[in-house]
């Protein structure tokens, strides 16, 4: 299999973002490309793809300027028969214009085999279904983030088609394709990308936190496993490195998990959420089994953890943030051990009573929790604990969680000079030095390698041990399904929509 | 013509990085070599006069960014408070006086101003120059603050669509202090300072607007005599009327150009003054946009 | 329940609850106005009846209040008449002597001074003045917005062709200078120098200009062309105190803040056309400038213009007022009769504060209803895009 190879320097006033001696990728296959948040993958991708701005950014690539690789054959190729899906699907669409004018914009206007890459990324519905969401203009919350990320997909898919005939010289490049997917639809995407990827053999990238995907592949696509190389990219002695990520690391791990058994130990009740919850005019309402058809309220015990599942866009998140008071509902009830918090508590109830003290929750996006403004040490200025909290104590709390010992000046570092995986830890560690009843994570694994993932959780399984309760909201069902008794998992689904 | 962007670390490419500092530079040697011009060929009243100007027209644009700013500061954060506090009374009412302050012209709000200065000099009330200043500083600030609480309400409200706030609340962090010292002291300074900027030109060149719009009195017993010797009202002497009137001579004489800098200095110098500040500060509002990505 | 913070958070409020937080402050100020007028009425009303009964002691023909002697006489009379109300004589004899002074000082008393007030014929002479004041602010507001938008999608395409400023131009023809001491290239290069010295010349120049506040502009050329006019005023509403070159720079910075967003990078990706240099075969051919809403088809530039221009509409609210205060200086400074601002200077300095309420209130009755028109065509924008 022959391959591309880059020497990549990307800086930004003065300042290097990304250095890589050896960037490699395979030509006619699919190259994933593991690795933690904010390491430069996606900044490595857009550069090779010719899609950085030369204005902002100082780009080397393989020794030459960056506008010397745009005006490279090789640069050409990629961008006149490429694509690249990007991470975050709401800014990358035009608000201004429909869906179905971006889907045949450009390149893409003659491109085939719309109807039938449209029907099967939203598993095979009519088409007059997908019809109209092609006529709305993109907003925040309409279309949903999952059919945002499926219409940028299309585009991918459309462009495949197109360009077959240059497939040997094209790159495409998926960068998150299925975070706001549920894995039904993630299959259903991965399954189209195989597809195209028979059809085409052209050199495909994606990037992905979501090691669960290994799992799907070697189950799914073993007759084409010998064209997915896994490829991890991380930080080496201070020196960026792309490592070859063996399936098999991953793959031993969950088995390990899976064998291990989990004792259903009946614990005291931290906190009790009534099924109804009623919220910008719809009900959401909880149960144990997948099909709701009987709703019981959510429990979060001592020393265990719940686990809500739902599919992407039902409301995860914003049941979470009515746990926390952080957004009124129309009408909920729950029970915080003695005292009760309905639709009608003040605000200040909460501020004096939950947040910091009962119950604290860690956000998914640490870039945008944590204040990148600050200095490390000054991340834990403000909280309820802080005067108990001086800089050994800090450092201390980060050896203890995280088995390593923080470099030298590392409190005094801004949080936007860390890394993502350093990011994330840190908001994480806020939150678990409140030494709060209740700790609940929203999609903790988000933007963390394989060896954080696995820290992770063990951090999780031994904070449980000092009687925590921990509620967590996640895609990575592979992964807590291992964590879990499955009389802690519960589900989510809206019954209705009322008029307002 | 070249097109390539220059790169290193050359003097030049830090300047053409740091055009703020360039033009505010560029603004110091502007009026450096008017002030050795004039030094030179102005009359010694005349130049005494110009300083005493220049000085008092920047000391109220200085107060006008200093009031400006705790007014602005004080309304944003209040209407933030207020608007999720559990009676929306005080955040109608204020919004509703705000709305209805917006859409009174700047010049009207600091002419209302003037108006009760008149009335305050001729009772006797207000005799000092620095009170009058201070006054006048007062009045413009009230017609710009909400420049500054727009700026803060943005900033607040953008960092509210972000997990910024709930994460901070949710650890148990104080309201206010994430309002004051992490959104709005560690993550908006360079905004505020932007508006700042701003707010100073546009201070610059009201007052010179309505020192040389009330030239011809709001009062028969108070007039520009009463009133601190601004680059405005100086500019609005008749002295340096005519020193601008001669400028149209030009059109007619172009040999003129050889005395106009000597024999009409005063109006001239008051009126560079007046521009060339109005264009540096604009400059610089904008080197500072793009030197701190603001934009 | 009535959201009361949603309503007056205007970002989300709808049209017509916008429309009503409008007409609330319409109708606010136009009960504050009406009871100021007519509290001005009513004193001037009070202070004629007083000013009638003291000029009949004025009108005595045999005493001349400016005598001393006069005066002391007339002073021990009212003592004779008015036994024990020393109070009320002093206070006859205090409003006489205020009387003769406003009579001596007061503008209002003055020949083609005003003190009727506001009369029927003074608010029609207004309204006039109040019509013409509308049009040329129409005028000017209608240019400003055209030409500001072209202004800035000319800079914004020659930031994007990385032409080099005239300091690092100028510091590489000095370099080549210093590097051939001989030869034919000095003598270019200190040709171009000069040519370059007086582009930044004539480009410092232009700035200076358009940032000049109006009446600095206009008293420059007071003599050579009449600045009373109305051609005069709308050229000069355009071109000074700033108001296009902030708008084009508001544009701008909306251009700017367009370009850098994810969907420019989609567009790349789709391979629409993303050069800017003018005539090359996927870049912007000039006259484009002129068409500026359909001259950029399959280029990545059109929809970094319509969605700047979507962002831009509000914000065309503050640049109005802006405007709107540009024209009342321009009027009041350079002292036009008949018009509109000015006769509020006038009316100030007669004492006419019912007339120059009046006026005050015209003013606040164009700023809103700008502002209500760009409410409503911000609401037509956004239905059009499904918001």
């Amino acid at each position: 299999m022959n391959g591309l190879k880059y020497n990549i320097r990307i800086a930004s006033e003065g300042r290097e973002l990304v250095a890589i001696d050896e960037f490699r990728l395979a030509k006619s296959a699919i190259n994933v490309l593991l690795g933690e948040s904010g390491i430069g993958k996606s900044l490595i991708s857009l550069a090779i793809a010719g899609l950085l701005d030369p204005d902002e950014l100082n780009v080397k690539i393989n020794g030459k300027s960056y506008t010397a690789y745009l005006r490279s054959r090789e640069a050409i190729d990629i961008r006149r028969s490429g694509f690249f899906v990007f991470q975050e699907p709401s800014s990358h669409l035009n608000p201004l214009s429909t869906l179905r004018t971006q889907l045949r914009e450009g390149s893409l206007t003659d491109a085939p085999d719309e109807e039938r890459i449209l029907r099967k990324l939203w598993q095979d519905s009519a088409l007059s279904d997908v019809e109209s969401i092609l006529d709305v203009y993109p907003k925040p919350y309409r279309p949903s983030g999952g059919e945002k990320q499926r219409i940028l997909a299309a585009m991918a898919f459309k462009k495949m088609a197109a360009s077959a005939a240059h497939a040997r010289e094209s790159l495409f490049i998926f960068d998150e394709p299925t975070g706001n997917l549920d894995n039904n639809l993630r299959n259903e995407f991965l399954d189209l990308l195989i597809e195209n990827f028979r059809n085409q053999e052209a050199t495909i990238v994606l990037i992905t936190h979501d090691y669960s995907i290994i799992s799907r592949f070697v189950s799914t696509y073993s007759a084409v496993s010998k064209n997915i190389l896994y490829r991890e990219l991380l930080l080496e002695h201070g020196k960026l490195r792309l490592r070859d990520f063996l399936p098999g690391e991953y793959l031993s791990w969950m088995e390990k998990r899976n064998k291990a058994i989990h004792t259903v130990k009946k614990t005291e009740t931290i906190l009790r959420l009534y099924p109804h919850v009623k919220v910008f005019g719809r009900t959401l309402s909880i149960s144990r089994d997948i099909e709701g058809r009987k709703h019981e309220p959510l429990v979060i015990r001592k020393g265990a953890v719940t686990y809500l599942k739902a599919p992407s866009g039902a409301g995860k998140t914003t049941i979470v943030k009515i746990m926390m008071g952080l957004i009124k509902p129309e009408k909920m009830s729950m029970e915080l051990g003695s005292e009760v918090y309905t639709e009608e508590t003040n605000r200040n109830v909460w501020a004096q009573n939950v947040w910091g003290k009962r119950m604290t929750m860690v956000f998914q996006h640490a870039d945008e929790s944590l204040n990148q403004n600050s200095k490390v040490k000054s991340v834990f200025s403000g909280l309820p604990i802080a005067g108990l909290m001086n800089e050994q104590k800090i450092v201390n709390s980060i050896s203890e969680l995280f088995e390593e010992e923080p470099s030298c000046g590392f409190l005094e570092t801004k949080v936007k000079y860390l890394s993502g995986g350093q990011k994330q830890r840190l908001n994480l560690l806020r939150s678990l030095i409140l030494h709060t009843d209740i700790l609940i994570l929203d999609e903790p694994l988000n933007g963390l390698d394989f060896a954080r993932v696995a820290k992770v959780i063990a951090m999780i399984e031994t904070k449980l041990k000092s009687g925590i309760g921990v509620l967590v909201i996640s895609h990575n069902e592979e992964v807590f399904d291992t964590l879990v008794a499955q009389e802690d998992v519960y589900y989510l689904h809206h019954t209705g929509v009322e008029s307002r | 013509m070249a097109t390539r962007t220059l790169t290193g670390n050359s003097w030049l490419s830090i300047l053409n990085s740091k055009k703020d500092l360039l033009w505010l530079m560029t603004w110091i040697a502007g009026l450096g070599m008017l002030w050795i011009w004039d030094a030179l060929f102005l009359n010694a009243p005349a130049f005494a006069r110009l300083q005493t100007a220049f000085l008092n027209s920047l000391f109220t644009g200085a107060m006008v960014v200093l009031f400006s700013l705790a007014l602005g500061w004080f309304v944003g954060v209040s209407l933030h408070l207020l608007e999720n506090s559990k009676s929306k009374v005080g955040f109608a009412v204020i919004s509703f006086i705000t709305d209805i302050l917006r859409s009174i012209p700047q010049i009207i709000a600091v002419l209302i101003g003037y108006i009760i200065l008149t009335v305050l000099l001729y009772q006797g009330i207000i005799r000092s120059s620095f009170v009058q200043l201070v006054w006048i500083a007062g009045t413009i600030a009230v017609a710009v603050f909400l420049e500054v609480a727009d700026t803060i309400r943005h900033r607040i409200d953008y960092f509210r669509t972000l997990d910024f706030v709930d994460a901070m609340l949710c650890c148990g962090i104080k309201e206010r202090r994430i309002i004051n010292i992490e959104i709005l002291w560690k993550n908006s300074r360079s905004h505020l300072l932007h508006k700042l900027i701003a707010i100073f030109g546009v201070s610059i060149f009201l007052q010179c607007s309505i020192d040389f719009i009330i030239s011809v009195g709001l009062s028969t017993d108070v007039s520009l005599i009463n009133f601190p010797t601004t680059l405005g009202n100086l500019l609005a002497n008749v002295d340096s009327k005519q020193d601008i009137l001669a400028l149209s001579n030009l059109f007619t004489e172009p040999g003129y150009l050889s005395v106009i800098f000597v024999r009409h200095l005063q109006g001239l110098s008051a009126a560079f003054c007046i521009v060339f500040s109005l264009l540096c500060i604009y400059m610089i509002a904008n080197g500072y946009v793009r030197r701190h990505k603001l934009a | 329940m009535i959201d009361l913070s949603s309503i007056l958070h205007k970002e989300n409020s709808s049209l017509w609850t916008r429309l009503l937080i409008h007409g609330a402050g319409i109708v606010l100020m136009a009960v504050i106005f009406w009871i100021f007028i007519s509290a001005v009425e009513i004193s001037r009303i009070e202070s004629k009846k007083s000013d009638r009964e003291i000029q009949k002691y004025l009108d005595l023909s045999k005493i001349d209040f400016g005598n001393p002697l006069d005066r002391a006489l007339f002073r021990e009379s009212l003592d004779v008449f008015y036994n024990g109300q020393t109070h009320r004589n002093d206070s006859l004899l205090t409003a006489i002597d205020n009387l003769r002074q406003r009579q001596f000082s007061d503008p209002a008393y003055k020949t083609g001074g005003n003190h009727d007030g506001l009369t029927w014929s003074m608010a029609g002479k207004l309204s006039g003045m109040y019509l013409q004041f509308l049009a040329i602010y129409g005028i000017v507001l209608v240019i400003i917005y055209l030409l500001a938008q072209r202004i800035a999608v000319y800079r914004f395409i020659k930031m994007k062709q990385h032409r080099e400023s005239y300091l690092t131009q100028a510091f590489e023809l000095i370099n080549s200078i210093h590097a051939d001491r001989i030869g034919s290239t000095w003598w270019n290069a200190f040709g171009k120098l000069g040519f370059l010295f007086l582009k930044a010349l004539l480009k410092g120049m232009l700035l200076m200009l358009l940032f000049s506040p109006a009446y600095v502009i206009a008293y420059s050329v007071k003599t050579t062309i009449d600045t009373s006019s109305i051609l005069f005023m709308i050229l000069l509403g355009i071109i000074s105190n700033g108001v296009l070159i902030l708008t084009a720079n508001k544009f701008f910075t909306f251009l700017v803040g367009e370009s850098k967003k994810g969907y420019v990078q989609t567009a790349v990706a789709k391979n629409l056309h993303a050069s800017y240099e003018w005539d090359a075969p996927e870049g912007i051919p000039p006259r484009t400038l002129l068409k500026i809403k359909h001259g950029f088809r399959s280029h990545v530039f059109q929809p970094i213009f319509f969605n700047a221009r979507f962002q831009f509409i509000p914000a065309l609210k503050e640049h109005a007022s802006f405007l709107i205060t540009g024209l009342i200086i321009i009027e009041m400074a350079l002292n036009i009769q008949g018009h509109f601002c000015y006769e509020l200077l006038q009316q100030i300095l007669y004492r006419q504060y019912d007339i120059a309420a009046f006026i005050i209130f015209g003013i606040f009755l164009t700023v809103k209803v700008t502002e209500i028109a760009i409410d409503v065509w911000e609401h037509k924008e956004k239905r059009k895009y499904g918001y």
